[in-house]
């Protein structure tokens, strides 16, 4: 692994969360531009994105902490788990946290995530050639299969109990 | 190295730029309205132009070996806080979450669908054993490390996984980002097409569940956080589903079906 300079890992989480709701602010004032009529930047997005960055770190430090325990459940479940249970817990507990991060536009937190995953590919496209087309067909049948799957019970379920 | 890397953010601030100066994009298919949004558009240029053919003089600098480790190394860093908002979108609608909670549960158990449809449709096309990797369940994580363990990566099995991991990795989120909005014109509820994009990887989520909000803005609470409840479920639940209920079913329906081919 190529390290930079020897930061401390988490400074380098703390760094790059920083990044990503910067990001985030970007993308949402950048969205105003285009169209005024969406979500607004003021002091409580501020607010948000600082709680999103807090609930990240926090998260981070659950996860770090379970892994050196032997329970597998707890040891292989993913960070992006512990972040959204650390900030559902605090936003059941004070409701300031539930005002403040939907003062961030959602749509606004996912282009650059997925500007960061079509670069992490990048490398990869070639590795499709490995692939044969059988296996594409497949896969589009494996996708349709476990979303259908899920929609056709959940649909049922919400139907036999009256909702 | 330094330099490189404030390219590479230059460059994300301006695929960002012009992903949302595109912004939404709906194309009307008779009945059926595919909506594009913005992020579709970043995934799409990013990757396009990560193709060898673009990959010259300064763009070779842009997507360098270290930039294009850094954000797939810290791809999951930038992903926090898109996790830490479902938390929020969760809280205020937790008491309706927990009163259709064995709806979350039943709901997870779609995941089979991946064996009970793909299956069959890949042995009909000829696979065999590389049908076994490729059908178990949408081929992350999970699948990836139960498949490596029990048949080895190098195995037909395992070139399946990593041949549904690789293409679920470049195309699920566009994948499910149109099938979504494809159903809901099909008559689906938006509430069970909210639950069925926790399909285990969070950027596929994404994709379903932020079409469902650009369509039905005035119920993003209520598609987002059931959404991210069975999100959070299937993580917890997933490996269950998987060796209890998804290796039977794909053993016994993978044999009943090549026995049937052969006679």
């Amino acid at each position: 692994m190529t390290e930079k300079q020897g930061l401390p890992s988490y400074v380098k989480y703390a760094l790059i969360l920083l990044l990503s709701i910067t990001l985030i602010l970007f993308t949402q004032s950048i969205k105003l531009v285009f169209n005024p009529a969406s979500t607004p930047v003021n002091s409580m997005t501020i607010a948000g994105l600082a709680s999103l960055w807090l609930f990240s770190v926090i998260g981070i430090g659950i996860s770090q902490l379970l892994n050196k325990t032997h329970i597998a459940v707890l040891k292989n479940f993913p960070i992006l788990g512990w972040v959204s249970i650390t900030s559902l817990v605090m936003c059941l507990l004070f409701d300031f946290f539930v005002t403040a991060i939907q003062a961030v536009d959602f749509l606004s937190i996912t282009t650059p995530i997925l500007t960061f995953a079509g670069i992490s590919v990048a490398d990869r496209l070639v590795d499709l050639r490995r692939t044969s087309w059988k296996v594409a067909i497949v896969a589009v049948f494996v996708f349709i299969g476990t979303y259908l799957g899920s929609a056709l019970l959940a649909q049922f379920g919400l139907m036999v109990s009256g909702n | 190295m330094k330099r490189q890397l404030i390219f590479l953010l230059l460059f994300v601030l301006f695929v960002i730029t012009t992903a949302e100066w595109i912004g939404f994009q709906n194309i009307t298919i008779g009945a059926i309205t595919i909506t594009l949004l913005p992020l579709v558009f970043a995934i799409l240029i990013t990757m396009v132009l990560g193709m060898k053919f673009f990959r010259q003089g300064f763009m070779k600098q842009i997507y360098s070996k270290a930039n294009v480790s850094f954000a797939s190394k810290y791809l999951i860093f930038i992903m926090l806080p898109l996790m830490a908002r479902y938390g929020a979108d969760v809280a205020p609608q937790i008491n309706d979450i927990l009163q259709v909670g064995w709806v979350f549960i039943i709901q997870d158990l779609g995941n089979l669908g991946t064996v009970l449809i793909g299956l069959p449709i890949a042995v009909f096309i000829g696979l065999r054993r590389e049908a076994i990797g490729a059908t178990l369940g949408i081929g992350r994580e999970g699948e990836l490390a139960y498949i490596s363990e029990k048949y080895t990566l190098e195995s037909k099995e395992g070139r399946g996984v990593l041949s549904i991991y690789i293409i679920g990795t470049l195309f699920g989120a566009l994948f499910f980002s149109i099938f979504a909005p494809i159903l809901l014109d099909l008559g689906l509820r938006p509430e069970a097409l909210a639950m069925a994009s926790g399909v285990g990887s969070s950027s596929m989520m994404t994709g379903a569940s932020s079409t469902l909000v650009a369509r039905l803005p005035e119920m993003e609470s209520t598609i987002l956080s059931y959404a991210a409840a069975s999100q959070l479920l299937t993580s917890f639940l997933g490996t269950f589903t998987m060796i209890f209920l998804a290796v039977p079913l794909q053993r016994f329906m993978y044999k009943t079906l090549v026995r049937g081919d052969q006679s």
